[in-house]
C-alpha cells in the first residue's frame, strides 16, 4: 500500500455555466417566451380609445357595454366617469383596431335601448342583453378624433343606408311629428327625423330622408302634407271618417304628391313645406307664384290686439305679403328684459315686389335689405276702422336710427320697426266722431222747420194767389206797348241807323281798314306780351288762393252751421215779411207793362227798314271782302303772337297749378285763334256772314 | 449512515438494493441512480413555472357566467369574497384553502425543501420528509377547483337562460398545478439525508 501513485496534476477544469444545467430549464424559458409573446400580441392589438360624451349613463357599464357598428362589435366600454362638473357623463370606449381608422371627426354615437313608440317597438334586443352603444361613421378616413358628443337620437340615415336628404318645414297651421315615416300610396319611402322648433318659435323643422330606390318620386313641385290624426265630415253622401292608417293616426306621418308635371328632381339639401291637407297642398301650388315667399320675423315691442294670421303686409299701400304666423316671445338676452314681445312672420311675395330681372327670395331679401338701409321700417297700422283690425305696414322714416336687416344663420332676416300707427288713428276718428256728436244738428232742423212753416204761410197768402191774374193783366199792358206809336217809330228810326251804317262801312273800305286792323293786332300782341308778364303774378295768387282756401278749410265748422242758422232764420224772417209778400202784385205790374210794348213793337213797319240796311251790308261786305285779302298775314302775326306766349308760359311752368291754368289760357287762347282762322276763312269765303252773321 | 455510505444503491420502484454502480434494476428494471443530480435544478425550474402560472391564474376569471341579462365575471378570490356576502362562509373557506392556501402552501414548501438540502442545520430531517409527504400527496387536491369548473361548464348549458363557461384562470390555474406537482416529484427526498450531519443516531430510513 506504500507505492502510491504519484500525484497527479489535478487541472480544475472550470465548469461552463450551462454545463451543469439541465434541459428542464427550457419549460420556465419557454414559459417566459410565451408569456411575453401574449402580453406583447395583447398589448399590440389594443386599439384607440375614445371618449363620448353623453347626457346620461343610460345603463352603459365599464367593461360590459359595447360598441357595435352595423351590429357588430366593435369596441367596449373600459370606463365610465363623469366630465368636469357633473355635467356630462364620460364614456371612454376601447375601439378594435382595424375599425379604428374609420371613427374620424364625423363619427355619431348614440345609445341604443328599448324603445316603444307609435311607430313599433325598437332595440327590443337590448331588453336582454343591455343597452349598447352604436356608432355610425362613413368607409371613408378622415380626420382622426378622440372625443366625440354623444347623440341623443339615431341618427336619421343609419349606417349603411343612402338616400335623398330634404329638409321639412311646417306652414302655420301644419304640424309635424318626430320620426314620422313618409307614406306614398300606402308605402313607407322616407322617414322625418326628430322635429325642432326654430329659434324664432315660427315653426317647426325636420330633417327628412327619402329612400334611394324611391327619390326619383320628389320633384321641386312636389307638394308634402300631413295625415296625422283623421278628418270627419258629414255630406249628402253620409258622415265619412277617412285616416290613412292607424300608424299615422296614432303616430302621425306624411304623404306626397306631384299635382303637376314639370319641375327639377328635388336636390339633396332642399327645403319642403308640410301642409295641414292634401286641398291646401294642392291649393299652395297654384296660388303662390314659382318663388318661394321671402320669410321675414318682425318684432314688436306693442302688443296690441288685431293682428291675425292672414293680414296684409304692406308696402306704399300695395300688397306684397300676408302675416303668416304670430307669436310671443321672451328673450332676456336679446332684449335686457323678460316683457313678452310680439313676434310677427311675414311672407313675402317677391313676385309683388317688381323686381327686375331674378325673382327670387334672395334676390328680394336683397331688395328688402337696401330699402332698410335707407329708412323702410315695419309698423303696425289700422287695415279697418270698423274692425280695429290690424296689417303690417312698411315705411320709409325719414331720419330713423340706423338698422339693417341681416340674414345670418338659419334663422329669418329680422326687420327692424318704428312706433305704430294704430293708437293715432284712433284718436283721430274718435275726435272726428265727437265733433259730429257736438255739431248742433237739432236747432239747425228747427230753424228748418220754422222755415218750411213760413214758406206754407207765404204760398197761402192771398196776395199770392192774385199773381196769374196781375201777370195777364202784365201781358196786356205789354202788348199796348208794342202797339204803341213810339215802337211803332222804332223801325223807322232803326232804318235811319243802319244807312248810316252803310256810309260807316264805306267809309270804312275807303281807310283801308286791314292795316288798321293789322295795326290793331300789334297792339294786341304787345298787350298780349304784357298780360304775359302779368302772368307771373299769377303764382302769387294761386298762393293767396290757397291761402285763403286753407283759411276756409280751418274755419271751425260750427260757426259755419250758426253762421247758416241764422242765414236761414235771417231768410225766414225775409220771407215771412210783409214787403215779400207784395212781391207778386209788383210782380204782376211789371209783367202788363212789358205786354203793352211788346203790342207796340208789333204793330211797327220795322221789316222792311230791316231789308234795307241788309241791302247795304252786303255792299259793305263786298268791301270787306276786298280788304280781306290782307287777314292771312294777320294771321300769320297773330300765329307767332301764340307761339311766343306759349314759349314764355313754358317758362313759366313751375308749379302745377300754375302751368295747368296757363295751360287753360293757352288753350283758351288758341281757340280763339282757330277761331279767328275760321272766322277769316268764312269771311273770305263769304263776305256776307260778315254782315248777315251766319 | 446512508445506503450510499454502505455502498448500496435502492430502487426507487421496487425497493430493492443493489450494490452502489449498478445501472439498472435486476428485478424491475427502472434505472438506478444513487442520487439525481439534476433533482434540485428540475424542482426550481418547475417551481418557477408552477408560480408563474399562478399569477394570471389569480388575475384572469375563473368562470365566466352568462345570465339571462348579464355576464359575470368572477376571479378566484373575487369569487370567494362574493360567496362570503352571500353568507356561504363554508364554500368560501373551502374554495380559499383549496385554490390559494394550498397552492401557496406548496410552494412554500417545496422552496423551503430545495433550500434546506444544503443547509446542515434546520428542521428535522424527519418533519422534513413528513413536509415532502404531505406536499406530495396534497397537491393533487388543488385540483378540485379545475374539476368544479369543468363539472359547472358540463352541466349549465342552457342555451340564452344561463351558461358557464371556464374562464382564462381555470387553464392556468391548472398549469399551475400540474407543474407544481411535477416539482413536488422531482425532488429526490434521500438528499434530505445527505445535507444531515454525520451523527450515527439518525436514522436510516433512506
Amino acid at each position: 500500500m506504500a507505492n502510491t501513485p504519484p500525484p497527479v496534476e489535478i487541472t480544475t477544469v472550470r465548469k461552463s455555466v450551462l454545463s451543469g444545467a439541465s434541459f428542464i430549464w427550457i419549460i420556465p424559458l419557454l414559459a417566459l417566451v410565451v408569456a411575453f409573446g401574449v402580453a406583447w400580441q395583447s398589448y399590440a392589438a389594443r386599439g384607440p380609445v375614445i371618449i363620448v360624451k353623453f347626457t346620461d349613463g343610460a345603463g352603459i357599464s365599464a367593461g360590459e357595454t359595447k360598441l357595435k357598428y352595423r351590429d357588430i362589435e366593435v369596441g367596449e366600454v373600459e370606463e365610465v366617469g363623469f366630465g368636469e362638473g357633473l355635467e356630462q357623463v364620460e364614456v371612454h370606449i376601447r375601439l378594435h383596431k382595424d375599425i379604428a381608422p374609420y371613427v374620424d371627426a364625423s363619427s355619431v354615437f348614440w345609445i341604443v335601448q328599448p324603445e316603444v313608440t307609435a311607430q313599433g317597438v325598437s332595440g327590443l334586443s337590448t331588453v336582454l342583453s343591455g343597452v349598447y352603444i352604436e356608432g355610425s361613421w362613413d368607409s371613408e378616413i378622415g380626420f382622426a378624433a378622440s372625443t366625440f358628443k354623444g347623440s341623443d337620437v339615431a341618427p336619421l340615415i343609419q349606417p349603411g343606408e343612402s338616400g335623398l336628404q330634404i329638409a321639412f318645414r311646417s306652414t302655420a297651421n301644419g304640424s309635424l311629428t318626430d320620426n314620422a315615416p313618409i307614406m306614398f300610396r300606402g308605402i313607407q319611402v322616407g322617414q322625418v327625423g326628430r322635429a325642432q322648433i326654430s329659434r324664432s318659435g315660427a315653426y317647426a323643422i325636420t330633417e327628412g330622408l327619402i329612400y334611394e330606390e324611391h327619390r326619383n318620386l320628389i320633384s321641386s313641385s312636389t307638394r308634402f302634407w300631413d295625415t296625422s290624426g283623421f278628418s270627419f265630415s258629414v255630406g249628402p253622401s253620409g258622415a265619412e271618417i277617412d285616416f290613412s292608417s292607424l300608424a299615422t293616426l296614432v303616430g302621425g306621418g306624411i304623404t306626397f304628391d306631384t299635382f303637376v308635371s314639370g319641375g327639377d328632381p328635388a336636390k339633396d339639401g332642399e327645403i319642403f313645406e308640410v301642409f295641414e291637407d292634401k286641398e291646401t297642398a294642392r291649393n299652395s301650388l297654384f296660388t303662390s307664384s314659382e318663388v318661394d315667399p321671402l320669410r321675414v320675423s318682425v318684432i314688436f315691442d306693442e302688443n296690441i290686439s288685431g293682428l291675425a294670421v292672414g293680414a296684409p303686409v304692406e308696402l306704399s299701400g300695395f300688397r306684397i305679403g300676408t302675416v303668416e304666423s304670430l307669436s310671443g316671445i321672451v328673450d332676456f338676452n336679446q332684449f335686457g328684459d323678460s316683457r313678452v314681445r310680439l313676434n310677427v312672420v311675414l311672407s313675402i311675395q317677391p313676385a309683388r315686389l317688381g323686381l327686375p330681372g331674378d325673382v327670387s327670395a334672395a334676390a328680394a331679401l336683397s331688395l328688402l335689405q337696401d330699402r332698410v338701409a335707407n329708412g323702410l321700417r315695419a309698423r303696425l297700422a289700422s287695415a279697418s276702422l270698423l274692425t280695429g283690425g290690424l296689417k303690417v305696414e312698411m315705411v320709409e322714416v325719414p331720419d330713423a336710427a340706423p338698422a339693417r336687416l341681416s340674414a345670418t344663420g338659419v334663422d329669418m332676416p329680422v326687420m327692424p320697426t318704428t312706433k305704430s300707427e294704430t293708437s293715432d288713428a284712433a284718436a283721430t276718428v274718435e275726435g272726428v266722431f265727437t265733433r259730429i256728436n257736438n255739431l248742433p244738428i237739432e236747432e239747425l232742423l228747427n230753424s228748418a222747420i220754422n222755415v218750411m212753416n213760413s214758406a206754407e204761410l207765404l204760398m197761402s197768402n192771398d196776395d199770392l194767389q192774385k199773381v196769374p191774374a196781375d201777370v195777364s193783366t202784365l201781358l196786356s199792358d205789354l202788348s199796348g206797348i208794342v202797339t204803341s206809336d213810339d215802337v211803332k217809330n222804332i223801325p223807322i228810326a232803326l232804318n235811319a241807323t243802319l244807312t248810316r251804317v252803310e256810309g260807316l262801312v264805306a267809309e270804312l273800305e275807303k281807310q283801308r281798314i286791314a292795316e288798321t286792323l293789322g295795326k290793331t293786332l300789334t297792339a294786341a300782341a304787345d298787350a298780349a306780351e304784357a298780360v304775359t308778364s302779368s302772368v307771373e303774378g299769377v303764382p302769387e295768387l294761386i298762393t293767396d288762393i290757397q291761402t285763403v282756401a286753407s283759411k276756409a278749410a280751418s274755419l271751425e265748422f260750427d260757426v259755419l252751421i250758426q253762421e247758416l242758422t241764422s242765414l236761414t232764420s235771417s231768410a225766414e224772417a225775409l220771407v215771412s215779411s210783409p214787403e215779400t209778400a207784395q212781391l207778386p202784385v209788383a210782380l204782376s205790374g211789371a209783367l202788363d207793362q212789358l205786354n203793352a210794348t211788346l203790342r207796340e213793337l208789333r204793330e211797327g213797319g220795322a221789316v222792311e227798314n230791316v231789308n234795307q240796311t241788309l241791302a247795304s251790308a252786303r255792299n259793305a261786305a263786298d268791301s270787306i271782302a276786298v280788304s280781306s285779302r290782307d287777314l292771312p298775314q294777320v294771321i300769320n302775326r297773330l300765329n307767332a303772337l301764340f307761339v311766343q306766349a306759349g314759349r314764355t308760359i313754358e317758362g313759366y311752368n313751375r308749379g302745377d297749378e300754375l302751368s295747368r291754368s296757363v295751360e287753360a289760357t293757352l288753350r283758351d287762347i288758341q281757340q280763339a285763334a282757330g277761331a279767328l282762322e275760321k272766322l277769316a276763312r268764312t269771311i273770305e269765303r263769304n263776305p256776307n256772314s260778315l254782315l248777315l252773321g251766319r | 449512515m446512508t445506503a450510499r455510505e454502505a455502498g448500496l444503491v435502492a430502487c426507487t420502484r421496487c425497493g430493492r438494493a443493489w450494490p452502489l454502480g449498478t445501472a439498472d434494476c435486476g428485478r424491475c428494471g427502472a434505472r438506478l441512480v444513487s442520487r439525481d443530480k439534476n433533482s434540485l435544478q428540475r424542482v426550481w425550474a418547475l417551481w418557477i413555472v408552477g408560480l408563474m402560472c399562478y399569477f394570471p391564474a389569480n388575475m384572469y376569471p375563473m368562470l365566466l357566467t352568462r345570465q339571462l341579462f348579464s355576464v359575470d365575471e368572477s376571479t378566484i378570490i373575487g369569487g370567494a369574497v362574493d360567496l362570503a356576502h352571500h353568507g356561504a362562509y363554508g364554500i368560501a373557506a373551502i374554495i380559499l384553502v383549496a385554490s390559494v392556501v394550498i397552492p401557496l402552501g406548496k410552494f412554500w414548501a417545496i422552496a423551503f425543501l430545495a433550500v434546506s438540502v444544503r443547509q446542515e442545520r434546520g428542521f428535522a430531517s424527519h418533519r422534513r420528509l413528513l413536509m415532502y409527504e404531505v406536499v406530495e400527496y396534497i397537491g393533487r387536491w388543488s385540483m378540485i377547483d379545475i374539476f368544479v369548473v369543468a363539472i359547472l361548464s358540463a352541466l349549465v348549458q342552457l342555451k340564452g337562460l344561463a351558461t358557464i363557461t371556464p374562464g382564462p384562470a381555470a387553464f392556468f390555474f391548472a398549469l399551475s398545478v400540474i407543474f407544481t406537482m411535477l416539482s413536488a416529484q422531482a425532488f429526490d427526498p434521500r438528499m434530505i439525508w445527505d445535507a444531515q450531519p454525520n451523527d450515527n443516531e439518525a436514522s436510516d430510513n433512506g
